[in-house]
């Protein structure tokens, strides 16, 4: 039995938050600081013939001025491979390709002088031909956004930021033998994560030699990484500090030029200087999450049998890769988990345009690939008349199958997520209901529909693993030291909680220590999925090691053996006795008795033992991650068909994500991403033409609102299993559940009024439907 | 971009005027330019940067506090605007340490995530309990439909301010 793991337990923050203390970057003023202010191209594609700073420079107020001549030459990327090596200047160097890149900075006394500096900076540009629709891009004689070669690209395509292709099985053989093929394209719209708080940073560069760093993001190291390498310094000498993060979904991941103007102005001016990002600017030139259009063939037997699929993926990634070349090695993997297929044949293309760049969001790939293999899965059962729940289980993994790449799936309980929420939901009930409701008068019409979806548990990706410290005071209260940034999902709430399970301790005898790269070890960040499972197993062999000193000391103390002693309430007691000795007397002998040495429990862990890299973006080979979770979420529409609008009302996830270690934050995390998925589904979208956003503002881009909330219904499958193999088999929680969702919401329309969204946001006026 | 409309008033900078502001029941008088928002003197020469701009044009509702009891948009108010008003930030609502009964039931319901929504969401739930002391989850819903939350789908917010109301009536 746990104590504290497996409970619901209030977020440990939650006091500084709902009281206006906590400090997110926006929030920190340090004395002497400059405001930065960044200026961008006004044009698409083009060289840049002269950038003349000296007015602006001359200007009263105004501190510093770079440019693309200040920055050294240094490039940075998403990834940076052999294959494909950094590809983006952080500031532009001779020529922009997008609307929007950054060209210059500046840093000055107010707000007003750095706008006024931007103003006086003379840049001469010698416009380019550009190019913006994905499938123009491609074509041979398209406009060259970089002059770069893909070796292995299949077809003459131009503009290829990265190609991942991967086939297994006899696709032919597969298709010939079909008792019904669909072919059919889906596409995704260009969506944003529209996290609350802007993108910030706040740099001082001290007499030290140090650059201390707050910045608004999703893993501190990662940043850490990227500052020292295109600053040129040691890690040892750029400090990240932990600041409160307002959001990030993704969209806090990468480095961006910001992060490193804001290091540098300060570098040169040794002043504190903070850029906060414009909400326009942040909707009109930052990272949104990667746009996808895929065609998806699909070979079915007569049972609705899945015997191949042919997949073409094609993105656009913006003017620079990205995570473009991630997303479309994602995407292939999105594409086989959940069923099984014998065969498949997938090609991914990252298509560079004159865009912005794209960045991951909530789920990187999944919802768009699971979108369309949900929505077709549908379509399938309607054509062979059987029934969608039931192709579905039809097709479903089971526990100890191995994947296409060698992964296995050691424990699975996607039919168990299908049958409940069936079960649970009454979904074939509603749905024939529904069916017949189509053909009744009244202009409202309700929907149930599935989607089914598999995320995977942390992979290899700097900084790959994790480290966690547990010190013990000497009056027995304990710190835990972790590199966790904890963006709101609640990462410090959970590792505390492990540590109080291991040492038998209140939550509120731990005090967390975060996210700063000074004092807390490395910490593979709050992305990738899989922060609970390497934080959270490190830190749990970090408390076990805290504990096996204290039990040596305690043992000596009370002339028994550890094996015999257990601990409680900040004591420790031999077994069914009442003879016991309080925490810190065991740590004062400890330190007596040991040089003077406190009790540190020290704990690291890294997921994917055997292999020395991630799995290749090339063809997507080698293993992937150590666990996946999977879902089933149904969900239920209202349509209007006098004005098309579609309302999401009712949700259900049922889900395997292993042992929720707290299951209020669990809930939590699937509310957002159903909340995420149902505005994805309806009304979401970045509109851009020729370059230039369109709806750069939080009214024409609509994110649901209170009144648009969705009723949420949770089951979490096969938990007890989990809890008798042992209580930290934790499964990624905060990405998959936007996935299933989507096609949820789409199949839920069809079944209200028979129209088939093959595009995403679902536009009733533009039926598209056979 | 909202810099844009401030760019060229660079040169009025004496226009600022003494204004005084009764905040969380404390007295201030801070000088103001006329075109600073109530906004900018709460974070910038109060200190009080629980109040939150998440995007300064009025959309997000992150800047909510309440000015005479009424829910405001801190950015889109003219502190000289304000001036002699009550107003209530976030910082305001717990007394002598203990949380107000709605920043609690926020903590237990698990309605902070991010948690860069909350102060003017909470001020905003603050406000609907003052005028209504036992709404409907439909007049919870409308009243917050102004304050934007990505993270939490806005469910136990709202379940949070309905442990709220029963405990008021």
């Amino acid at each position: 039995m746990t104590r504290v793991i497996g409970k619901r337990i209030p977020r440990i923050d939650g006091a500084v938050k709902v009281t206006g203390e906590a400090k997110y970057t926006v929030d920190i003023q340090l004395p002497g600081m400059l405001c930065a202010k960044i200026l961008r191209s006004p044009l698409p594609h083009a060289k840049i013939i002269r950038i003349d700073t000296s007015k602006a420079e001359k200007m009263p107020g105004v501190k510093a001025v770079i440019t693309g001549k200040d920055a050294w030459d240094v490039r940075h990327g998403f990834v940076e491979t052999p294959r494909y090596p950094a590809d983006q200047y952080v500031l532009a160097n001779e020529r922009v390709r997008y609307l929007g890149e950054e060209v210059a900075a500046v840093a000055a006394v107010d707000e007003d002088t750095a706008l006024a500096a931007l103003d006086a900076v003379d840049v001469t540009y010698e416009e380019l031909p550009a190019v913006f629709d994905l499938f123009d891009a491609m074509k041979p004689d398209a406009p060259e956004v970089h002059p770069i070669e893909i070796p292995d690209i299949d077809r003459p395509y131009k503009n290829i930021g990265g190609m991942c292709a991967n086939s297994f099985g006899d696709v032919e053989r597969a298709f010939r033998n079909a008792y019904l093929v669909r072919k059919d394209r889906f596409e995704s719209q260009l969506r944003t994560h529209c996290y609350l708080e802007p993108q910030a940073t706040l740099a001082h560069y001290d007499s030290t030699g140090t650059l201390h760093v707050w910045t608004s993001s999703m893993g501190t190291f990662r940043k850490r990484m990227h500052l020292a390498r295109t600053l040129k310094m040691p890690e040892n000498r750029v400090h990240v500090h932990k600041s409160f993060v307002g959001g990030a979904f993704g969209g806090k991941i990468d480095l961006f030029s910001h992060e490193f103007c804001t290091s540098l102005l300060s570098i040169k001016t040794g002043r504190p200087v903070r850029f906060v990002a414009e909400r326009d600017e942040i909707f009109s030139y930052y990272r949104h999450s990667q746009p996808m259009v895929l065609d998806l063939e699909t070979a079915v037997d007569r049972q609705g049998r899945l015997l191949g699929q042919r997949a073409r993926c094609y993105n656009s990634c913006g003017a620079y890769r990205g995570s473009g070349v991630v997303f479309i090695f994602l995407s292939w993997g999105f594409l086989v988990l959940p069923y099984r297929v014998p065969a498949v044949d997938y090609a991914g293309y990252a298509v560079y345009t004159n865009n912005p760049v794209r960045a991951p969001q909530r789920g990187h790939g999944a919802p768009k690939v699971r979108f369309a293999v949900e929505s077709q899965i549908d379509m399938i059962a309607e054509e062979l008349g059987i029934d969608p729940i039931e192709l579905r289980l039809r097709n479903a993994r089971r526990k100890g199958e191995v994947l296409p790449n060698g992964d296995s799936i050691r424990n699975a309980g996607l039919v168990e997520c299908i049958e409940e929420a069936a079960r649970v939901s009454d979904f074939q009930r509603k749905y024939s209901r529904n069916a017949r409701g189509r053909k009744e008068k009244s202009p409202v019409k309700r929907g149930i529909g599935m989607g089914v979806s598999s995320y995977f548990t942390g992979t290899l990706i700097y900084p790959n693993s994790s480290a966690a410290v547990v010190l013990l005071n000497d009056d027995g209260s304990i710190q835990l030291l972790t590199g966790a940034l904890d963006i709101g999902q609640g990462a410090e709430t959970v590792l505390c909680q492990i540590v109080a399970e291991e040492l038998g301790v209140k939550m509120q005898d731990i005090r967390v220590v975060a996210a700063d790269t000074e004092t807390t070890p490395v910490d593979i960040g709050s992305w990738i999925s899989g922060l609970t499972y390497v934080t959270g197993n490190a830190v749990k062999k970090a408390a076990q090691e805290a504990k096996r000193l204290l039990l040596l000391s305690a043992a000596k103390e009370l002339e028994v053996g550890p094996e015999d002693l257990e601990l409680r309430d900040r004591r420790v007691y031999v077994k069914e006795t009442d003879r016991s000795i309080s925490f810190a007397h065991a740590i004062t002998r400890h330190i007596r008795e040991n040089d003077g040495d406190p009790i540190i429990g020290r704990g690291s862990f890294r997921g994917l033992k055997e292999a020395a890299i991630g799995p290749s973006l090339k063809n997507a080979k080698g293993t992937w991650s150590d666990s996946y979770a999977f879902d089933a979420q149904v969900a239920e529409v209202e349509v209007d068909t006098r004005t098309g609008k579609v309302s999401v009302v009712r949700a259900l996830t049922s889900h395997d994500c292993g042992f929720p270690l707290n299951p209020l934050l669990v809930e939590g995390q699937i509310d957002g991403q159903v909340s995420m998925a149902a505005g994805q589904a309806t009304t979401e979208e970045v509109l851009m033409k020729s370059g230039v956003t369109l709806n750069p503002s939080f009214l024409d881009y609509k994110v649901p609102l209170a009144a648009d909330m969705v009723e949420n219904g949770y089951i979490d499958i096969i938990t007890e299993q989990y809890e008798g193999e042992g209580r930290f088999i934790t499964k990624e929680v905060g990405e998959g559940y936007v996935s299933g969702m989507l096609a949820a919401v789409t199949n839920a329309i069809a079944n209200a009024v028979g129209f088939r969204a093959r595009k995403l946001p679902v536009d009733m006026a533009g039926k598209t439907d056979r | 971009m909202k810099g844009d409309k401030v760019k060229s008033s660079r040169k009025r900078e004496a226009a600022g005027r003494l204004i005084r502001l009764i905040v969380n029941g404390e007295e201030h008088v801070v000088i103001a330019e006329d075109r600073n928002t109530l906004l900018d003197v709460l974070r910038s020469k109060l200190f009080l940067t629980g109040t939150k701009e998440g995007c300064g044009t009025g959309e997000c509702g992150a800047c909510t506090v309440l000015v005479d009891g009424k829910p405001v948009l801190a950015c889109l108010m003219l502190a000289i605007n304000a001036s002699g008003k009550k107003i209530t930030t976030i910082e305001g609502l717990a007394v002598d340490g203990k949380l107000s009964p709605l920043q609690q039931a926020f903590v237990e319901f698990g309605a902070v995530q991010c948690g860069f929504c909350s102060p003017g969401m909470i001020l905003s739930a603050t406000a609907l309990l003052y005028e209504n002391r036992s709404p409907t989850r439909k007049e919870i819903q409308k009243a917050l439909e102004g304050n934007l939350c990505r993270c939490t789908g806005y469910n136990k917010i709202v379940e949070a301010i309905e442990s709220v109301r029963r405990g008021v009536s």
